[in-house]
């Protein structure tokens, strides 16, 4: 792909529009409970990832997350989302049965870099879940997501979740995002 | 029974049924048992507050709470592991908001006052033309635990003066359970505690560390994945030990006999590979185990358990030895799960890799084993709440009655199947502290542990 700069306007127009579309359908599979297909949607080498963030002065702003290879949330790569993907079909798989009802939003897209066939893109997200007695959670937060663009088209070759909350208000992270 | 509720008001003797292994469920949610676990507990207790690792060097420091009070640990300028409460003797404002960092001093933000890295009350605004001389700044600093010691690097924090000292308290239960973790070499907290909240009375949480009874169900969906040896969650050789004031480790253990044989190998081949045991699967699990010091250290019925301890009353030493678990309670239906992973730090970085990624795949909120735990605690807090369901006690009596304590030297063991008595005794000792109003009482009429039958 050319690099976002050599783009016409039209160009980064389709480019901003088919991203946006791949996100907006890859949350709809996780909503879907559709985990299989949203399986299909990522790379072979993916790497899906939530540091931990710590309150910190604004002084020392720089350190609220943590670094590759200390302590995460989530630090999985394609083998280990598949082992959570089975892990929600599994029968007596207690945080997700009853089921979740699951809703992912996705805004202020921006297409951060275009490199060979790779898009780095940064967006906002909710990610709100309801369960039983109308039980809501809700997580805010920032993703920087790698796509890559392949023969079947766009695949999501990395993801970079950086949550708000410090103190997790939520029983546990039973779901994707 | 109907849902009349007969019994008399509370009273703290009639609450914990040792024998019949009965727990009544208005432990779980009655407010004013709550203030008095505040009082009698947690602001008597000696509280886990951090790992010396945390804060290495002066200014370093590491926000906690100890039951209600939220506190400050820091390094001071001398290097002295301070533990301050964080609340401006002024008018009472929270002097540090953050986590965790560096800071020269504890300002507030509130008038200004400023705080030495020992609580020590340095400036305040106005204090010529305001105060005009009345102000007794030596009077005036941040108040502190009235006791802190380190065991190992483990850092605990008492409110109470009258405390018996660190290792006193945690005696021979409470040691090993600590040198799990520290036996092992030099180790340290890898960065990044993670917590979060589940709408549960602590104890509930800190009762299920002992529970080898759940995971078969609680679990069955992680274990399907075959991600984990169905020996290690279930495993049939159980051992408990039980200490003076609350300490417990419950779960699997070596036989003498096993234990013996392994030490008998690598006394001859004077080889570390690594030895069977409930988690054989890191090279790391167990050898250490194996060596001389480590032995003598925890003594012959401590080097043999794999179990889960509970520094009493919320500090669990967990994922084999690799990672504490802090439950601390933030009012009576609400406890924050803090995990603190570690590491020894002569790890090869793929050792280093495993130990972490284990933790953060099987506990913490999105761990494959975690994630499932946090509803049951809560129903069951529920559970407790009902008008008709508070009425009818907990059923805490698998092996009540049915178990020898088997004495080795100073250390006893009882070896058995899954059972319940680290439970069982959990909540004794829980009535124990509740009941007695100071601890020279405590000392004096704690319940002892078993020596004959449990």
């Amino acid at each position: 792909m050319k690099a976002l700069a050599a783009m016409t306007l039209d160009e980064r127009v389709r480019l901003q529009f088919e991203v946006e579309q791949f996100l907006y359908r890859e949350a709809e599979l996780l909503d879907d409970r559709e985990f299989e297909r949203w399986l299909e949607l990522l790379t072979d080498d993916v790497h899906y990832w939530m540091p931990v963030r710590r309150t910190t002065t604004a002084r020392e702003a720089d350190g609220a997350f943590t670094q590759p290879g200390e302590m995460a949330f989530f630090d999985d790569d394609r083998a280990m989302l598949e082992t959570r993907v089975a892990k929600l079909r599994a029968r007596n798989s207690w945080a997700e049965d009853p089921p979740s009802r699951t809703r992912h939003f996705v805004t202020n897209v921006q297409i951060k870099d275009v490199a060979e066939d790779e898009i780095t893109v940064a967006c906002a997200f909710r990610l709100s879940r309801t369960r039983l007695d109308s039980e809501e959670d809700s997580w805010v937060g920032r993703r920087e997501d790698v796509l890559r663009l392949t023969p079947a088209g766009l695949r999501l070759a990395r993801r970079h979740i950086f949550l708000e909350q410090t103190l997790l208000l939520a029983q546990n992270l039973s779901n994707l995002f | 029974m109907g849902a009349k509720d007969r019994r008399a008001p509370l009273d703290v003797a009639e609450l914990v049924d040792f024998e019949r292994g009965l727990v009544d469920r208005r432990i779980f949610t009655d407010p004013a048992i709550y203030q008095l676990e505040l009082r009698n507990i947690f602001a008597r207790v000696w509280n886990f507050v951090c790992h010396e690792s945390q804060i290495p060097t002066p200014g370093r420091y590491f926000r906690n709470a100890i039951g209600n009070d939220s506190v400050i640990a820091v390094r001071d300028r001398e290097g002295a592991v301070r533990v301050l409460l964080n609340t401006c003797p002024h008018r009472g404002n929270s002097v540090c908001r953050a986590d965790e960092g560096v800071a020269r001093s504890f300002f507030c933000s509130y008038h200004g006052w400023n705080f030495d890295l020992n609580g020590d009350l340095l400036g305040v605004p106005g204090y010529d033309d305001f105060y005009r001389g009345t102000l007794d700044k030596s009077q005036w600093g941040m108040a502190s635990a009235a006791q802190v010691q380190s065991y190992n690097g483990f850092v605990f924090a008492t409110l109470d003066s009258e405390a018996p000292p660190l290792e006193e308290f945690l005696g021979w239960v409470g040691r090993v359970g600590l040198d799990m973790l520290c036996a092992r070499g030099e180790i340290e907290v890898v960065p990044g505690v993670q917590r979060n909240l589940i709408q549960c009375n602590w104890k509930l949480a800190v009762d299920n560390l002992f529970d080898w009874y759940h995971p078969k169900v609680s679990h069955a969906s992680a274990v399907r994945l075959n991600v984990l040896p169905e020996s290690t969650l279930y495993p049939n050789d159980q051992m408990v030990l039980l200490g003076d004031y609350g300490h417990a480790i419950g779960g699997p253990g070596l036989s003498s006999e096993n234990q013996a044989r392994l030490e008998r190998q690598h006394d001859e081949s004077a080889q570390t590979a690594g030895a069977d045991g409930a988690d054989g699967s890191r090279r790391h699990a167990h050898a250490w185990r194996l060596r001389e010091d480590v032995r003598e250290r925890m003594g012959p019925v401590g080097v043999r358990t794999r179990g889960h301890p509970n520094i009493f009353p919320n500090l669990w030493v967990a994922s084999g030895g690799t990672q504490l678990c802090l439950r601390v309670p933030r009012g009576r239906g609400v406890t924050e799960l803090q995990w603190y992973t570690f590491v020894e730090k002569d790890m090869t970085p793929a050792e280093r890799r495993e130990v972490i990624q284990h933790a953060i795949h099987f506990f913490g909120p999105a761990g494959l084993l975690e994630q499932d735990d946090g509803e049951n605690w809560s129903h069951s807090t529920r559970g407790a709440a009902g008008t008709a369901a508070g009425t009818r006690p907990l059923n805490f009596a698998m092996g009540a009655g049915l178990d020898a304590v088997r004495a080795d030297g100073d250390q006893a063991s009882i070896d058995t199947v899954v059972n319940e008595h680290g439970q069982r005794w959990t909540y004794q000792a829980w009535a124990d502290w509740l009941a007695a109003p100071d601890w020279p009482s405590l000392v004096a009429n704690h319940t002892a542990p078993p020596t004959e039958v449990i």
